[in-house]
């Protein structure tokens, strides 16, 4: 039985308590050795299913599959589907092409951040919008007024993450040449399946959008073509330390969805999570921008910082301090980089240490090693590129390894 | 070819023309543009079959503001001359209340047994009203981001000044105040008087135009405001057209230009500013700002709502506007006799609102999408105290009546409308019998009529409910207090903005002394 | 009989505020007499068994707003008091449809879009802004209100308080918060969802105890009030109390007396004494007399003004300002032992929000016209009501297998109309009957066996709680949680303090700030503001500290 089906009707059938069952799960369960499913917007996905080092090398260094299916998509079309949307993100949605994707960030009129996705143009009228919250009331919302539609795809469309050096030699050996297909392109490649190259990692990879009803088979052709590529179901561990190398920023985790707060103030604008370069000033009225346009004018209050840190502890959790004394910020998330082999974090910092003021910053780690526990402080230094931007991820055609 | 003005002001009611004429007398060039073929707006007049003047929509005037008079240079007269009307409160039962002056007699002379207390009651509710009048003649205040700087002190100044007038009163009133300020008009009035017409006359007066009854909290609130001139109704000789008319030649006489007829079907837009207009015609005008006196929704889709955030667009259309009032107005051959009411009273404001439980239950109805049965009446005979009123001689009878729904169940059907007619025209029967036969015309007009007249949403009058989660910071929305609405150089100047509705002036004065501001502030900065 | 004594503190009313006030004084070393009216203690928080086998909490049935802090003070647990959360909710309507209020997020989200999905996205907005506005109000709770118009430092002290959280909201969140206090809870309700059943199982905290219809302004505080109790930090939760809402009243007395204070049950006060604009002590119905320079009245401020303080001892003005104070009987109740469960054939099989809040109200509509009745003197024709059958959660309620069910009901007026007159009179067995038989013709909506599972029925309306718990009119926040009565307002403008005109009595009960619910604040609010002004109030900790 297909899970949505289980409380589509009006019939006194209980609805599913606790986690559904995402169109990849027969898969994913068969290989879930570490039976670690955590929760994802409802839907059982996997944090583990063996070993999250090896799944995180087979990303780097092969291929991984990753489901992405319970990110919230929703299709935005009609004659004035462009102007909404270009009223509702801070980017120039004019400037994106049909068969392009960006990565788009919206706000509240306040100017601070509701979520992040990437927006798909597949036509001068049609757009998808993917992203992390639930946002189906507030597109209604940024729709009003405007002659276009939103629907919510969330639970009609599968996606699938094929991500790694690999990839595209899979998805040749699947019968799938997309070598002309650049880095924040789209096709769509038969009825009802799409891919993109994009994703979580930073590194080569495509994206699968097809019917929920038909992931099985998608799995299966890609599973199949992978055998020969080293390709690997992963977790979410993994792709974790990966998006830390590439520097994205996960919702909830590196900022507060401002919708999903409700602690006051707890919102952040974009030049405080490091992403300005995504505002357009200069296209028109979009939400938050007169806001924006004032904060712009006070400085930020804080700035989300991509941190080296000394030693090999992971940063997570570490408080930030300025000269090993003032408390200036926090890390969100903190990892040791495998590829990079750095110690690596993002944090958020008060201005101005986490502005102008940005060297001598320290994180004080606490490790527990059987038993004792210890406190370093380390010194964390700003850095401004990405930990691991690997050139094949944007080579075109890609190479096949 | 476009013309060019320093502001444009979209629709020629009365604050529309205030608006103009508040900055055609600093100097701007203005011009009003109306949809209609008349100015006025809700203050526009009409004409029955037979040519005689008929007060369509609003009939009397009790607020306008000090402050517009002054700088208009209309003296504390007015534009036009009027008569204070006594308020005759109707009993069923023959036992009228004549109130003068804050205080009743009986309609034959004797002595009111609660006058003292009614007196009390009113002198309070007069003296708290001036006290909030404070707030009237200035942008709401606002809690700025940073109490600290200079900018955010001054918009506490109507606050500052509130609380200086505040610290007058004595104790005991201050107490009280903080009381009532937030209470229901049904437990203030019944808390001093016995339940009868005149508390039930001061009941409607909470109510009047408003989507609830006197037992909502926040209707002592309205009460106060109505009474923040004292409270006094006059009828204006010439009827409310002399006061359109009057605002209209001094606007005129300061240098704006009016014209009538000239739909504005956009505002527009260029790099966050509003820089003119669109007419129905495709003709273009440009100028320097625009202010709109349509109520809050009509003047964001004018813009457009692209250029507003989410949230405003969200919180304007969430902005409760269900009018509950509709007019009759009747032409009669003649008066008829009411025992106990004399020619003098009957030319009064007269109050058909029984009790305040009546009033109460009138309200029911309208919540469910019907008339009320017995519905509450404030009716004026403008004839037998003006007469231009009735040139041809018999009267006209002009009657606000309450609660009638905007959309009722069934839709506003021919019959529905007769039948609206009927009910109101028994209901006056019962306080002044024989009314019916004198009739020879009768026009109703439905919350859903004035709204296709004037474009006030549900037909509201005040283009949104005055209740208090809809009054100062927050009128007409959480965050466009003041004036400014969305792009720079675009203001709302209408009743949907501080302080209100009635025939007042005062938003239109407040918003054009914003956009004087800031222009000046912008010449200075260029 | 005649007894006398004298203590240093003297509590009329041993209901949980009386009670916590008294483990206060008591603790603070001041010798402390309970007195009650009834055989029994716990006022309206109270664990009746009516027919063997089964405990009634005949009177509040389910517990969140009661301070943590007092309860941890108090150590609460210690004299046997466990709070056990119920598991979401849910209301049925007549064809046989059904919203369930699940306490699993995710479960919840998935029922919403089976609605609508706009609501199952609103619900996040709306719950947020709830939150924020609990998150706001709750540290009033354990302070006394602030007086604008007082000069005295600790009122300035309040006011300066306020003035900070206020400000520090930002003047975008000032605004929400003003629109939220004013706003009507049909209003705000409209405002986010478009699904009638949602819309209806949500609005019945905006009207629960209230003599005021969901469209009125002023219910989404009424909402809140509902809200802003918490169990175990779950903001919003609710929960029974193991054993019946005695539980409370009886760990709070077991505190007090372990403390070394006094309970006597069996007679009410007849008279406040007062000599000289102080009070002296109380004359009790039964003859006896204590002295003390302190009583804290746990009754409401009507009750014990108008009815037990000498009219003489008291200025003009305070005495109309408490016959102006507004205590509206609204609500009724009905307490059922049921021989078995009943079905609930319109729920999914074994829904465990079946063990939560049910209702069978269908829309704001219905929920108004309620209203509109009342108003007329009426009992609702459609009656909201929130039922719970808290047995199947607390093993002590009823036998195995047999359950216990409560039944709140939403309008019931104190003065019934009958031919033409209102009046509480009025309330005759068989009216109050023919009331019992429209709220089981509507409770069959959800469960059609309900009338065969019936062992024992107590039908209580206006005029019985009134007379047996003293509460006015039956009034279950000892005065409406309007504006006009909240705050600085509460009970009296210029009397917030829980003091009165007359030295030495105060008001201890939910008539004060911050009213009603089984709250406790007022009771340890009073106690801190008695022992301070006998320069005591370092002797009690500072619960909001």
């Amino acid at each position: 039985m297909n899970a949505r089906d289980s409380f589509a009707g009006r019939a006194a059938t209980p609805v599913p308590q606790g986690l559904i069952d995402g169109p990849f799960h027969q898969r994913l369960a068969a290989l879930n050795h570490a039976r670690a499913w955590y929760d994802w917007a409802g839907y059982a996905a996997p944090s583990v299913l063996d070993t999250v080092e090896f799944e995180y090398f087979a990303l780097r260094n092969a291929a991984s599959l990753f489901d992405i299916s319970p990110m919230r998509k929703f299709r935005v079309a009609g004659p004035q589907a462009e102007a909404m949307l270009n009223r509702m993100v801070t980017r120039d949605v004019a400037r994106l092409a049909p068969g392009r994707v960006a990565y788009v960030l919206w706000c509240d009129e306040e100017g601070m951040v509701i979520d992040d996705g990437t927006l798909f143009r597949f036509g001068p009228d049609d757009f998808r919008l993917c992203c992390q919250e639930p946002m189906f009331g507030w597109l209604e919302d940024a729709a009003w007024g405007f002659d276009c539609a939103v629907t919510d795809e969330t639970d009609a469309l599968a996606a699938l993450a094929l991500q790694g050096p690999t990839s595209h030699a899979i998805l040749k050996a699947a019968g799938l040449d997309l070598g002309d297909l650049r880095p924040f392109a789209h096709r769509e490649v038969a009825p009802g399946l799409a891919i993109s190259r994009t994703g979580f990692t930073g590194d080569l990879g495509y994206e699968f959008w097809g019917a929920w009803d038909a992931a099985l088979p998608l799995w299966d052709r890609l599973w199949e073509a992978g055998r020969a590529h080293g390709l690997r179901a992963v977790g979410y561990e993994a792709v974790n330390i990966a998006r830390i190398e590439a520097g994205f920023l996960t919702a909830g985790v590196d900022f507060q969805p401002v919708h999903a707060a409700e602690r006051l103030h707890r919102g952040r604008t974009p030049r405080e999570l490091g992403l300005e370069r995504l505002v357009d000033f200069g296209k028109g009225h979009f939400n938050g921008r007169r806001a924006l346009l004032a904060a712009e004018k006070r400085g930020p209050r804080s700035r989300l910082l991509r941190l080296d840190v000394e030693g090999h502890k992971p940063a997570q959790g570490a408080l930030i301090y300025h000269g090993r004394r003032r408390e200036v910020g926090h890390v969100t998330s903190g990892t040791w980089s495998p590829t990079a082999k750095r110690n690596i974090a993002l944090a958020e910092v008060r201005a101005p240490w986490g502005t102008t003021k940005s060297g001598d910053l320290w994180a004080e780690i606490y490790t527990c090693e059987e038993g004792v526990w210890e406190r370093r402080m380390v010194r964390a230094r700003p850095q401004r590129a990405a930990f691991y931007r690997p050139a094949r991820a944007r080579a075109t055609p890609p190479a096949d390894f | 070819m476009s013309a060019r003005y320093d502001a444009v002001v979209v629709g020629g009611g009365h604050n529309g023309l205030v608006a103009a004429a508040t900055l055609a007398r600093a100097g701007r060039r203005v011009c009003v543009l109306e949809r209609a073929d008349r100015l006025g707006g809700m203050a526009a007049g009409g004409a029955f079959p037979d040519g005689t003047p008929m007060p369509r929509i609003a009939h009397l005037l009790y607020n306008l503001s000090p402050a517009v008079l002054n700088e208009l240079g209309f003296g504390a007269g007015g534009p036009v001359e009027t008569r204070a009307l006594p308020t005759v409160c109707l009993d069923p039962e023959g036992r009228h209340v004549v109130v003068r002056d804050g205080s009743p007699v009986l309609a034959d002379g004797r002595p009111h047994p609660e006058a003292e207390a009614y007196r009390r009651l009113a002198a309070r509710l007069v003296r708290f009203g001036g006290l909030l009048a404070r707030l009237a003649d200035a942008p709401p205040p606002q809690v700025s981001e940073r109490l600290a700087d200079l900018a955010g002190m001054r918009r506490l100044g109507p606050l500052a000044a509130l609380g200086w007038d505040f610290r007058k009163l004595g104790r005991g009133d201050r107490r009280e105040f903080l009381r009532i300020v937030l209470s229901n008009a049904h437990d203030v009035i019944l808390d001093e008087l016995s339940d009868g017409p005149l508390a039930g006359s001061l009941a409607a007066d909470a109510v009047r135009g408003a989507w609830a009854g006197p037992r909502a909290p926040g209707t002592v609130f309205s009460l106060m405001y109505r009474l923040a001139r004292g409270g006094g109704a006059a009828l204006p000789l010439g009827g409310m057209d002399a006061v359109i008319a009057a605002l209209a030649d001094r606007a005129r006489s300061l240098g704006a230009a009016l014209r009538t007829g000239a739909e504005v079907t956009e505002v527009r837009v260029e790099g966050d500013r509003a820089c003119g207009v669109r007419l129905a015609d495709g003709e273009e005008i440009a100028a320097g700002a625009v202010l709109v006196a349509t109520a809050p929704g009509a003047a964001m889709r004018l813009a457009g709502p692209a250029h507003y955030d989410i949230e405003a667009v969200r919180r304007l259309r969430n902005m409760r506007a269900k009018g509950t009032a509709a007019k009759l107005n009747l032409r009669l051959d003649g008066l008829p006799e009411v025992p106990g009411l004399g020619p003098e009273l009957l030319g009064g404001r007269l109050l058909l609102a029984p009790s305040v439980e009546q009033v109460e239950r009138a309200f029911d109805p309208v919540k469910y999408g019907r008339v009320s049965e017995a519905p509450v009446i404030e009716a004026v005979i403008p004839s037998l105290t003006d007469p231009q009123a009735a040139p041809h001689g018999g009267h006209v009878l002009s009657a606000i009546v309450q609660y009638v729904p905007h959309a009722p169940e069934g839709g506003w059907t021919g019959a529905a409308r007769d039948r609206l007619r009927d009910v109101a025209l028994a209901a006056l029967e019962t306080a002044l019998p024989g009314l019916s036969a004198r009739v020879t015309a009768a026009e109703t007009l439905t919350p859903s009529d004035i709204e296709a007249a004037t474009g006030a949403p549900g037909g509201h009058w005040h283009h949104g409910e005055l209740s208090l989660d809809q009054l100062l910071t927050v009128r007409p929305v959480n965050g466009m207090a003041r004036y400014r609405f969305g792009p720079a150089g675009h203001y709302l100047c209408g009743a949907g903005a501080h302080p209100g509705g009635d025939v007042m002036g005062a938003p239109g004065r407040n918003a054009a002394r914003v956009a004087l501001a800031d222009a000046t502030a912008g010449e200075a900065a260029a | 009989m005649s007894e006398h004594g004298r203590y240093d503190a003297i509590v009329a009313g041993a209901g949980h505020n009386g009670l916590t006030a008294a483990c206060y004084l008591q603790k603070a070393g001041l010798r402390t007499l309970v007195v009650e009216k009834n055989d029994w203690i716990g006022g309206a928080a109270v664990s009746r068994s009516l027919t063997p086998g089964w405990t009634y909490s005949n009177c509040s049935y389910v517990c969140s707003l009661l301070r943590r802090e007092i309860v941890r003070d108090l150590d609460l647990p210690r004299f046997g008091l466990q709070v056990i959360p119920y598991e979401g909710g849910g209301s049925f309507t007549r064809d046989g449809r059904h919203f369930g209020y699940y306490a699993d997020p995710a479960q919840l989200r998935r029922e919403l879009r089976r609605h609508s999905p706009r609501d199952a996205d609103a619900y996040q907005r709306y719950s947020r802004t709830i939150l924020r506005q609990c998150r706001f109000i709750r540290p009033f709770l354990l302070r006394p209100a602030p007086d604008p118009l007082s000069a005295r430092p600790r009122d300035l002290g309040e006011l300066a308080f306020l003035l900070k959280r206020a400000h520090g909201l930002g003047s975008r969140e000032l605004g929400e918060t003003i629109r939220f206090w004013t706003a009507s809870i049909g209003d705000f309700l409209d405002e986010h969802f478009e699904s009638d059943l949602v819309k209806a199982h949500l609005a019945g905290s905006g009207i629960i105890g209230t003599g005021l219809g969901v469209y009125s302004p002023g219910t989404a505080y009424v909402l809140l009030h509902h809200y802003m109790g918490d169990v175990d930090g779950a903001i919003g939760a609710w929960g029974f109390a193991r054993g019946g809402m005695g539980a409370i009243s009886n760990a709070l007395a077991a505190a007090f007396e372990e403390a070394g204070g006094t309970i006597r049950t069996g007679a009410g006060v007849e008279e406040i004494l007062v000599d000289d604009g102080k009070v002296t002590g109380l004359a009790l119905s039964d003859g006896a007399e204590f002295r003390a320079p302190i009583v804290a009245s746990n009754m409401d401020v009507k009750r014990t003004i108008l009815r037990h303080t000498p009219r003489a001892a008291l200025p003009e003005d305070y005495l109309r300002a408490v016959e102006r104070f507004k205590i509206r009987g609204s609500s009724a109740k009905l307490n059922i032992a049921l021989d078995g469960m009943p079905e609930f054939p319109a729920a999914p099989p074994g829904a465990s929000f079946l063990r939560g809040d049910l209702h069978c109200s269908e829309s704001l509509r219905e929920l108004e016209r309620a209203y509109d009745d009342w108003k007329r003197g009426r009992w609702s024709d459609e009656p909201y009501f929130d039922m719970l059958i808290p047995s199947q959660i607390d093993p002590t309620m009823a036998p195995p297998g047999k359950h216990m069910m409560t039944v709140f009901i939403q309008y019931a007026p104190y003065e019934l109309e009958a031919e033409g007159l209102r009046a509480a009179g009025n309330w005759t067995p068989e009216r109050r009957q023919a009331m019992a038989e429209t709220v089981l013709d509507k409770i069959e909506v959800a469960c059609p066996d309900i009338r065969r599972r019936i062992h024992h029925m107590e039908i209580r309306s206006p005029k019985e709680l009134e007379d047996e718990v003293g509460l006015t009119e039956g009034n279950i926040f000892q005065g409406e949680l309007t504006f006009d009565q909240l705050l600085f307002n509460r009970p009296v403008p210029g009397y917030a303090r829980y003091d009165t005109p007359v030295k030495g009595l105060y008001i201890v009960g939910s008539s004060a700030h911050p009213g009603g619910g089984v709250m406790a604040a007022p009771g340890a609010n009073a106690a801190r503001e008695i022992l301070h002004r006998i320069g005591r109030a370092g002797n009690m900790p500072d619960l909001a500290a």
